[in-house]
């Protein structure tokens, strides 16, 4: 059956612009499928990518699983003939596709300009500072012991922070369940349901393609791809350390009025520190990586450094406060303020920003395990 | 005989250390001149033929290198030089001291002797040496030949059958780039080619003229030429020209050929060649309606297995549709540009220009088929494209489909061809392709009709860059056959051969074979059906001596007679197994050198062979094969080059014509009940030395398995 094709060349053009200006130098030889660890004969991405940018195929390209099979090692860069940069392609379909599924659509041309910023920050500003202001803190800072609650206590930080995310989880689901249309359209097997999302979720604790992509070589080039596996790892596990502590904090205060600050010693606290930790490695190696082989790993566009600083800036602001509350420091508070605006982007922004790849890769790496399962079952 | 003989047997470069040189000449004594020894006849010793030939010796044999090194040191005017290989295929091929060697290195010289004995020194043909170049067509290609020729020297006539010249590359908007960094597309700058022929003196055009006939040979060809057409008179002149360049160019592919595709049905699809003309006229439009095309598809029409795939058109087709795509971009900036192909094909350095047309967005290129076009009603036409790059079919709808032209040579039809008045026919013979046939590797421009030389797109598809260039390498190359010809001697690829073959008319059986089988078309037949030779047209490849039946073919310095004697020159051992004598007949032109290199590698192979250079394995009579056998030779190799589509023989089909003269010696073998094995053709090329010892060695092996040919010593 021939689909008619209607080449969208503004897309193109927008691809081009996200640091993907070489993709019009690809003449298909396939070479990038065929050194990509991950990729195979029955979906040879990016080499399939490539042409469908070139002709402007917008909704077959981003109604796509293979964009999010990717996990960015490079390798089709360091082996591309032209030097059409494939990576750079697929990272910058990735970016596109966060804007496009976005809801709601405003937000993700936010996260993609610089002159946004401001007010991307303006927001939780405004909400934070009209809680200190209600309470008095906004001019005076509490006296005494340092302890964050004096300033705001941890009730209106969880109150908000839950209206917040779960605003955000809804902006997250709607958004997956686009792309998971988009793709069911383009694969013309409209309502299969998810399947294996068992197996999928346990092949992303265990960063299995991760580290596929690092341990196949494929050649004697060298690739910038080493350190991917072991820092993706700790920065994952590190959050998802953060995240533990913060619950579990959550449910001392509540279940077992359990006041904060609790003592240095403490298991969650210890857990707390150590991720952190682990994150801010992970971040700088990250940073480093990028600059080091900034031209041959891949593109750093803006909202790749954002996210990057964001995330790090969230992380150190959070030892600072610790430090400073030791220090019995007074500054810890505006520092506290300032960790609650970055916390707050960091969430509140998760669809929108690159944080937005923990719902679309996951989404995509279920679809390609359903497709999968299903094709078998049907053959 | 009258001849007096020399003998000049070298001891140096270790033949010395390999043969016993005492022995050696003692058994050139017999021949009563003076018989000498050097360390080195190459260097002072050299003095020493030089003298004896001013003494009075006529032959000069010199047992020592290759005949392929020192010809120029070995070069005595007068006398006829013999050259014995005992290095290259004696000394450095061989197990020193053993007795084999050395017999192999006395047959060598009694063979080198007899043959000697036997040729004297070619008189010349000298008596053509018109030094016009006649040059036909007034395109890209012939102007450039023109311009070529005239400023060497030579008086030069074009004949162009239009009334301007210029032919297709005047009617090209722009050509794609010629230069770094092959991104912008470029004028054509025929206009100002055409000023500078004008301008140029001894060059005489000749437009609205073609040239009905030729008769002649290099060095002297008349052409008729019929000028005007309609209103003016016609008139036909007769002039002499020493040398021809063909660049007739070519003519469009026909449209019927591309009907699938809807040209000639659909008013929206046009062939490349008009997409030049609309481009020239300004904005590209539809012509259905006029309206502007911003949707417009180059289909090359390459696919494998397509019907209308372009035999014609080669590594040209996609350059021009990438420059194509960029009139359609360059004339509005909405339009698109889409570009289907087989092989997306940009030879050389045009690989840049390919790159930067990707770099525009607004061109979209893909592998695909084409499988149907259908007109839409407002005159749109949709495509149905398999096979292509996105993966599965794919429709897409455009204003207007642009279709490769295939650029058939004029030397298909016969209203191009030259009129030659040769027995062989009034066209150049030519490849399954339709273009002149050549040896395309070493001898591209050379026709098989020697002094004729083409040269341009009616030599293979070309750009108007290459036509240039293509025009005055064939222009030089017509000058050198003018030249050569003057003083007697083969152009190519036996350049300075001043030999050519002679005929006893006495025995001539009038078969005509000779004639056929000459690649060149050199012979003609007279009233009484005899063969006549036009020496110049000759390439002495001696086909017509491996042809004819009664052996009345030969040339001063290589016959048949003298081949059997030098075959009969060999010492057959008899009555001993492990002394197998085999003779290899080798091609002058591949197979020879390559057992020279192969000495000069120091690649050991049965010392039971012998070899004896040939012209051509063409001109091996089949007699000689006869007469080895019957001589008590236990096989025959016959070492040349590949025959067939891609042939690789210098003199076109003499490796062909071989294949069927073997089976008439595969009949003598028959007759006298011998094996068929003793005789086989081997097709080796000049690189490849390395193979030549496994291949003596398995056939040496095979013929001791089959036994010592039963006729030794009848």
């Amino acid at each position: 059956m021939a689909t008619l094709i209607q080449p969208d060349l503004e897309f193109k053009r927008a691809i081009i612009g996200l640091d993907a200006h070489d993709l019009t130098a690809c003449y298909q030889c396939g070479t990038c499928s065929a050194v990509c660890p991950i990729s195979s004969a029955d979906n040879p991405f990016p080499r399939k990518e490539m042409v469908w940018v070139q002709w402007g195929l917008k909704e077959r390209v981003l109604g796509n699983p293979s964009i999010w099979m990717c996990h960015q090692c490079g390798t089709c860069n360091t082996y591309c003939p032209r030097d059409a940069k494939p990576a750079n392609v697929m990272a910058a379909l990735r970016d596109y596709s966060i804007a496009h599924y976005a809801v709601p659509p405003f937000m993700g041309k936010a996260l993609n300009d610089p002159m946004y910023l401001p007010l991307l920050f303006a927001v939780p500003a405004v909400i934070f500072g009209a809680v200190l202001a209600w309470l008095g803190n906004l001019t005076t800072l509490p006296e005494g012991r340092i302890v964050f609650s004096k300033f705001i206590p941890i009730m209106y930080i969880e109150v908000i922070f839950m209206l917040a995310i779960a605003l955000t989880a809804i902006g997250e689901v709607v958004a997956g369940m686009r792309y998971w249309r988009a793709m069911d359209a383009q694969a013309g097997r409209n309502g299969h349901g998810p399947r294996r999302v068992v197996a999928t979720v346990l092949e992303i604790l265990r960063h299995t393609r991760f580290r596929q992509c690092n341990e196949e070589p494929v050649g004697t080039r060298k690739t910038y791809k080493s350190h991917l596996h072991a820092t993706h790892l700790l920065i994952f596990y590190g959050f998802l350390g953060l995240v533990i502590t913060t619950t579990s904090v959550g449910i001392g205060i509540y279940g077992f009025g359990y006041l904060t600050p609790w003592p240095f010693w403490h298991p969650v606290k210890i857990l707390g520190n150590v991720s952190g930790a682990a994150v801010i490695i992970a971040l700088c190696v990250f940073l480093w990586r990028r600059i080091a082989d900034s031209t041959r790993a891949g593109k750093s566009t803006y909202s790749d450094w954002l996210f990057l600083a964001i995330l790090l800036l969230t992380t150190l602001t959070g030892f600072f406060c610790q430090w400073l509350r030791l220090a019995g420091l007074r500054v810890a508070y505006p520092m506290y303020f300032v960790h609650l605006l970055l916390i707050f982007f960091l969430l509140v922004y998760v669809p929108y920003s690159k944080f937005a790849h923990l719902v679309y890769r996951t989404v995509a790496m279920v679809y390609a395990a359903s497709a999968a399962a299903s094709a078998r079952s049907r053959t | 005989m009258g001849k007096k003989l020399g003998t000049y047997v070298c001891s140096g470069c270790g033949i010395g250390g390999a043969v016993d040189l005492d022995k050696l000449t003692a058994s050139a004594a017999k021949t009563g001149g003076p018989v000498r020894r050097s360390t080195a006849f190459c260097l002072e010793d050299a003095q020493l033929i030089r003298a004896d030939v001013e003494g009075g010796v006529d032959s000069v044999v010199i047992a020592a290198c290759s005949g392929r090194v020192n010809t120029d040191v070995f070069r005595f005017p007068g006398a006829f030089v013999e050259r014995v290989n005992l290095r290259e295929q004696v000394a450095w091929s061989h197990t020193p001291n053993h007795e084999e060697t050395q017999s192999l290195a006395e047959d060598y010289l009694q063979m080198g002797l007899v043959r000697a004995q036997k040729a004297t020194p070619p008189s010349p043909y000298t008596e053509a040496n018109e030094r016009t170049v006649l040059v036909v067509g007034g395109g890209a290609a012939g102007i450039a030949a023109a311009l070529s020729a005239a400023r060497s020297g030579a008086p030069v006539v074009l004949v162009e059958k239009d009334s301007s010249l210029g032919g297709y590359a005047a009617r090209l908007f722009r050509q794609y780039p010629s230069r770094p960094p092959y991104a912008a597309l470029e004028e054509t700058d025929v206009a100002a080619r055409i000023r500078e022929l004008r301008s140029t003196p001894g060059v005489r055009v000749m437009l609205h003229s073609e040239v009905v006939s030729v008769s002649g040979q290099p060095g002297r060809f008349t052409a008729r030429i019929t000028s005007g057409r309609g209103e003016t008179a016609e008139t036909s002149r007769e002039i002499t020209v020493g040398a021809i360049v063909l660049a007739t160019g070519w003519r469009p592919e026909p449209t019927d050929k591309y009907e699938r595709y809807g040209l000639g049905r659909f008013k929206n699809v046009v062939s490349s060649m008009e997409l030049e003309a609309r481009a020239a006229r300004g904005a590209i439009t539809r012509p259905s309606d006029g309206r502007p095309a911003t949707r417009v598809a180059f289909l090359l029409c390459d696919g494998q297995g397509d019907d209308a795939h372009l035999p014609y058109g080669g590594n040209v087709t996609s350059l021009i549709a990438l420059k194509q795509a960029l009139y359609v971009r360059q004339a509005r900036e909405d339009a698109t540009a889409y570009v289907f192909y087989g092989d997306m094909q940009t030879p050389g350095q045009h690989e840049y220009f390919y790159r930067s047309v990707q770099d525009d967005p607004g061109v979209l290129f893909s592998q695909g088929q084409v499988r149907a076009i259908t007109e839409e009603s407002d005159g749109s036409l949709g495509l149905d494209v398999s096979d292509t790059l996105m993966g599965g079919d794919i429709r897409l709808v455009v204003d207007l489909v642009v279709l490769a032209t295939g650029m058939v040579p004029s030397t298909v039809d016969t209203e191009g061809a030259l009129g030659l008045q040769y027995l062989q026919g009034q066209n150049l013979p030519t490849t399954k392709f339709g273009f002149a046939d050549s040896h395309f590797i070493c001898f591209p421009y050379e026709t098989r009709r020697t002094g004729i030389y083409s040269a341009g797109t009616v030599r293979q598809a070309m750009d108007v860059t290459m036509a240039v260039r293509d025009g005055q390498a064939a222009a030089l190359k017509a000058m050198q056959s003018i030249e050569k010809s003057s003083a007697g001697q083969a152009v190519h690829p036996r350049v300075g051969d001043l030999s050519y073959p002679g005929f006893f008319m006495q025995k001539c059986t009038s078969c005509g074979r000779c004639t056929q089988e000459c690649p060149f078309g050199a012979l003609e037949l007279n009233d009484k059906k005899n063969p006549v030779l036009n020496t110049n047209r000759c390439r002495r490849c001696g086909i017509c001596m491996g042809a004819c039946p009664v052996q009345i073919i030969s040339f001063n310095d290589y016959s048949v007679d003298m081949l059997a004697s030098m075959i009969k020159a060999v010492e057959i051992p008899e009555g001993n197994e492990d002394k197998p004598r085999i003779l290899v007949l080798a091609c002058e032109n591949d197979a020879y050198p390559a057992l020279d290199m192969a000495g000069i590698q120091r690649l050991q192979y049965p010392a039971s062979v012998r070899v004896i250079p040939v012209r051509c394995l063409g001109s091996v009579n089949s007699i000689l094969i006869a007469d080895a056998v019957s001589r008590g030779f236990d096989g025959v190799a016959l070492l040349g080059c590949r025959a067939g589509e891609d042939y690789q023989c210098h003199f076109i089909r003499g490796s062909e014509l071989l294949d069927t003269r073997m089976d008439n010696a595969r009949e003598t073998l028959g007759r006298l009940a011998l094996e068929p094995e003793r005789v086989q053709v081997m097709e080796v090329a000049i690189s490849e030395a390395d193979r030549l010892p496994g291949l003596l060695s398995d056939f040496v092996e095979t013929i001791k398995r089959v036994g010592p040919n039963p006729m030794k010593g009848f």
